[in-house]
């Protein structure tokens, strides 16, 4: 039975047909909501939400794409939605300018490369951190994070352009060190 | 950076930057089941009670029922708070089945019915500390959300604050009577169950709501 027969049957109410929708896409779920919070409660509440709003909006899904890309387009939109939410004094606040102040920390308290490099994707704005998530590890395709995230193919590909262009201007001298 | 750094660091990000744990994929479904919730697969949400909440022409019969209602409560009313010796004030039946009740009756209905509520919502907040649920719970709180739904549906309605409250309340009692419907054994349905209720409790402030209606004075708490 493919994605489109079990969302049918699903939308009649048939919870075994939503649970092989929830089994062939969990894994991807989960990993994308982790991979942007960060923390495993979270990530699971995300993941739970995402579902949750999926078999809520059943009768929405209109088949135009696939099964998975809608169910990532509502789930990044939870993860952003409550990102912002719940968790507002994480939020993002430092541009990625701010991730400067790496190189001139003091003596004794210089991070490891990882961690600069993780306080680099950490600072990068939003808008490109998705995308850079999701391309460079998650592996989505750009067709499907433009789905996700309601712009054109082209947009997406510009915005990792751009991320990958302030993680290159913030870890220069970093990479050196690293290469 | 030259290409070949930054496939490095992509490499070592795929590796280091928040690397996924393995999926809980049985805990999560579990939680989501529950709260995709037990009356025939629908979500457990305010927006689907109200979507499944009975179409106007039951109203007569709502309202016949909440009448009833009225009556049980007033008799229960007379019992337990009139003084010895005076004389039952409770309206009789033949005054309140061929009329629009008074706004006073069914609000007084209302309030009656939320004193055994919170009775009720007590008790299960009470329990879920111990981590158990009372068997009694379950044909408990369905009682009382039919009569939540009878009074929300009387003709004529409540006032929009007990409106309010009535409804919020019915979405608790579902995720109770959710609780209670959790196969026996199955411990982690009831948790998930009951942290929704308990959640929904505390998250709409039902008890709170309940106590600030709820006048001060003796009470006939019973089932």
């Amino acid at each position: 039975m493919n994605d489109f027969e079990l969302v049918g049957r699903a939308r009649d109410g048939d919870q075994v047909a939503f649970k092989a929708l929830y089994d062939a896409n969990v894994d991807r779920v989960f990993r994308l909501c982790f991979r942007m919070v960060g923390d495993e409660n979270l990530a699971r509440d995300f993941t739970q939400d995402a579902f949750v709003r999926v078999w809520e909006a059943l009768g929405q899904f209109r088949g135009d794409s696939a099964f998975s890309t809608w169910l990532h387009s509502i789930a990044v939109s939870v993860v952003l939605n409550g990102l912002r939410k719940v968790d507002r004094h994480r939020k993002r606040e430092r541009s990625l300018e701010d991730a400067g102040f790496l190189g001139q920390l003091p003596r004794g308290a210089e991070p490891g490369v990882a961690d600069r490099l993780k306080e680099a994707v950490d600072g990068l704005p939003e808008i490109y951190r998705t995308v850079f998530l999701m391309y460079d590890l998650e592996g989505f395709p750009h067709a499907e994070i433009a789905e996700a995230l309601g712009v054109a193919v082209g947009t997406s590909k510009a915005r990792l352009f751009r991320a990958r262009e302030l993680l290159r201007e913030a870890l220069g001298e970093a990479m050196r060190e690293y290469a | 950076m030259r290409d070949k750094e930054m496939e490095e660091m992509l490499t070592e990000l795929r590796e280091e930057y928040n690397p996924p744990p393995e999926t809980p994929r049985d805990e999560m479904w579990s939680i989501i089941q529950a709260r995709l919730g037990s009356e025939g697969g629908q979500v457990v949400s305010l927006e689907t009670v109200r979507r499944s909440r009975v179409p106007p022409v039951r109203k007569t019969f709502g309202w016949a029922a909440a009448a009833a209602a009225v009556l049980v409560v007033g008799i229960g009313l007379g019992r337990f708070t009139a003084p010895v010796g005076s004389p039952a004030t409770a309206p009789g039946p033949d005054r309140t089945a061929t009329m629009a009740p008074s706004p006073d009756i069914l609000r007084a209905a209302a309030v009656e019915h939320l004193v055994r509520t919170e009775s009720l919502l007590t008790l299960v907040r009470a329990d879920a500390r111990a981590g158990r649920v009372e068997p009694s719970v379950g044909p408990w709180a369905r009682g009382l959300l039919t009569q939540t739904r009878l009074l929300m549906d009387a003709e004529g309605g409540v006032d929009p604050v007990m409106s309010d409250l009535l409804e919020d309340l019915e979405l608790v009692l579902i995720q109770i009577v959710g609780v209670a419907n959790a196969p026996a054994g199955d411990e982690g349905r009831v948790e998930s169950e009951l942290h929704l209720a308990l959640e929904g409790l505390r998250e709409r402030e039902v008890l709170t709501r309940i106590q600030a209606v709820v006048p001060a004075g003796p009470r006939f708490v019973g089932t």
